[in-house]
């Protein structure tokens, strides 16, 4: 970032040729991409499923799409599931990151590499991999059996197709972007801060309570943030793992809009889940811009 | 673990033998068994021609599912499309990202830090929910089942990789080196392409083959616009696992789908590390 600040800093040599809105031009297509395919979407679903025609076919403001997901009982199950995952999922996340990534901050040497790199190789098993695996090692008669099989214990009764299958893939699949943030954030916690608080005869929790947390809070919430932006509309995971009902919210929009084919449905039902995780995106966005420290 | 010799060890160092280190074996253990397990059994299945419950270790190991997979007319034409997509979605994003992130990092324009910041947008809201809403807009445009269709929705997921990786590169590149040469009469194309391209190069590649493997493993936008008539790798392998098929089918895709998978992996090491791109998480 000190780069990115100086060269803010640094008189261009080119001068007023720079102001020039040519940049404007050859950053225009992607910009127009974005407000295309992102903001216009957004804003579309929200006018189109509170704005539209009635019986008599009068355009007019209309909440009954609204008011019909609030009423459904399948559709409150599956928001409810939707919401358990997420929370399992946030709580499962930290406590088994959290200890990797303070371990991996106060550690050093070829051990403590070797685990940072089995904590990152999730990010390289695409998630359709992941759930290949999954079955084939706690699905029935999987690995896990097997293992269990050969000591002379019972088989497990296996999360395949339970809620715990969407749960345990998406911790998987969220457990290196989870370190990497926290390490980040540990990164800003000052040795000398902990020496000082030892020092004064502080033991671990103490310090870790009173040191450490106040200063990686932040990076805790964008942490939890981006975990929960990706796992609350998850598709792949939950469709492949998880139960056929309740279903969570991705595989129930993807069901909605295609095998339904009822789009304003789906729509309805997508709004919905912006709304639930508009506070993350957002508190996700001012952290990364303020991290860029543009 | 030798002993140090008191001789060398600097003050800072505890003269003692250093304790074991219990924890990172825990978690050596426990990672190996939650991470490399699992891998491991997907490789063994497969090369295996059959491995009965309860057996330990398959009975019968062998190629045969290769020669049965690779024979399957489905996995060819995913295998076509999926290369076909991701070559084209990573030209056009290179062709429309990288002169975007070299104004972002070396023009001032009107709008440049609200522009920049906002290809954030897209990851802002939950995917599939956002997924929904193009679809419902491609639906109208008659976008729904085509080739361009998920060009354009995977073409915006790569676009944050794209310009903001890049970008950081270009801030990074000595701007000293580059007014040394002009000094000496380099006119601009040439310092951009003896100067800047190889400084920023690498990063550059690496974020190139980001966005290629991205698009290629990209699941639920080619699912949702793609289908029926795009059936991507990923796609088939989700029709394989629910339609129960035969267990090495997915095994043996699983270790071909791994290929690029493991190339990406080599060359995002130096993107990976150093906490950017945490940073660019917003860790």
């Amino acid at each position: 970032m000190t780069d990115a600040a100086e060269g803010a800093k640094r008189p261009l040599i080119e001068g007023a040729a720079s102001r020039r809105p040519t940049g404007l031009l050859l950053v225009a297509i992607p910009v127009f991409l974005v407000g295309w395919l992102v903001i216009w979407p957004i804003i579309n679903a929200i006018g189109r499923t509170l704005w539209r025609p009635d019986a008599s076919g009068t355009m007019g403001f209309d909440l009954s799409s609204y008011v019909f997901f609030f009423s459904d009982q399948y559709s409150i199950n599956n928001l409810t599931i939707t919401l358990w995952t997420t929370l399992m999922c946030a709580i499962l996340l930290l406590v088994i990151c959290l200890p990797i990534a303070l371990y991996l901050r106060f550690s050093h040497g070829r051990l403590p590499a070797y685990v940072q790199a089995l904590a990152i190789f999730p990010m390289f098993v695409p998630s359709i991999i992941l759930a290949y695996a999954f079955i084939r090692v706690l699905g029935p008669n999987g690995m896990v059996d097997i293992l269990l099989n050969s000591v002379g214990l019972p088989k497990i009764r296996t999360p395949y197709l339970t809620p715990w299958g969407p749960v345990i893939g998406l911790v998987w699949d969220n457990i290196p972007l989870t370190v990497l943030i926290l390490l980040s954030g540990l990164g800003n916690v000052a040795n000398h801060a902990i020496e000082a608080a030892r020092d004064v005869g502080a033991n671990r929790l103490q310090v870790f309570w009173h040191i450490i947390l106040p200063r990686i809070s932040n990076s805790l919430l964008v942490a939890i943030s981006f975990a929960v932006l990706g796992i609350f509309s998850s598709f792949t995971l939950p469709y492949l793992l998880g139960p056929a009902a309740p279903e969570m919210m991705g595989p129930f929009m993807n069901r909605t809009f295609r095998e339904v084919n009822d789009p304003l449905n789906a729509i309805t039902q997508a709004v919905i889940t912006f709304g639930f995780c508009i506070a993350f995106g957002l508190f996700y966005v001012r952290s990364v811009a303020r991290n860029q420290g543009q | 673990m030798e002993r140090v010799s008191p001789v060398i060890s600097a003050p800072a160092m505890a003269p003692n033998r250093p304790p074991i280190d219990w924890a990172g074996i825990i978690f050596t253990a426990l990672l190996s068994a939650a991470i490399v397990l699992p891998l491991i059994v997907v490789g063994t299945w497969a090369f295996t021609e059959v491995w009965r419950y309860p057996n330990v270790v398959p009975q019968q190991f062998g190629l045969r599912f290769w020669n049965q997979t690779l024979t399957r007319a489905d996995v060819w034409s995913a295998l076509t499309i999926s290369l076909q997509l991701s070559t084209v979605v990573t030209l056009l994003s290179a062709a429309i990202c990288l002169p975007a992130a070299y104004a972002f990092a070396r023009m001032d324009f009107p709008g440049r830090t609200v522009l920049f910041f906002s290809f954030l947008a897209g990851h802002a809201f939950p995917k599939f929910g956002l997924l929904i809403a193009i679809a419902a807009i491609f639906l109208q445009l008659n976008l729904i089942g085509t080739f361009w269709g998920v060009v354009l929705i995977q073409l915006v997921g790569t676009l944050l990789f794209m310009i903001w990786i890049p970008v950081a590169a270009f801030q990074s590149v000595d701007r000293r080196m580059e007014e040394a040469a002009r000094d000496v009469g380099a006119s601009p194309l040439r310092v951009f392409w003896s100067i800047t391209l190889p400084q920023a190069g690498p990063t550059i590649a690496a974020a190139v083959l980001l966005s290629f493997v991205g698009t290629f493993y990209e699941t639920e936008g080619a699912w949702l616009i793609g289908a029926p008539g795009i059936r991507t790798m990923p796609v088939l392998m989700i029709s394989f696992i629910n339609n129960q098929m035969v267990i090495q089918y997915g095994a043996v895709l699983s270790v071909m789908l791994w290929v690029p998978s493991f190339i990406a992996l080599m060359f995002a090491r130096r993107v990976i590390g150093g906490g950017a791109f945490a940073r660019g998480f917003g860790g």
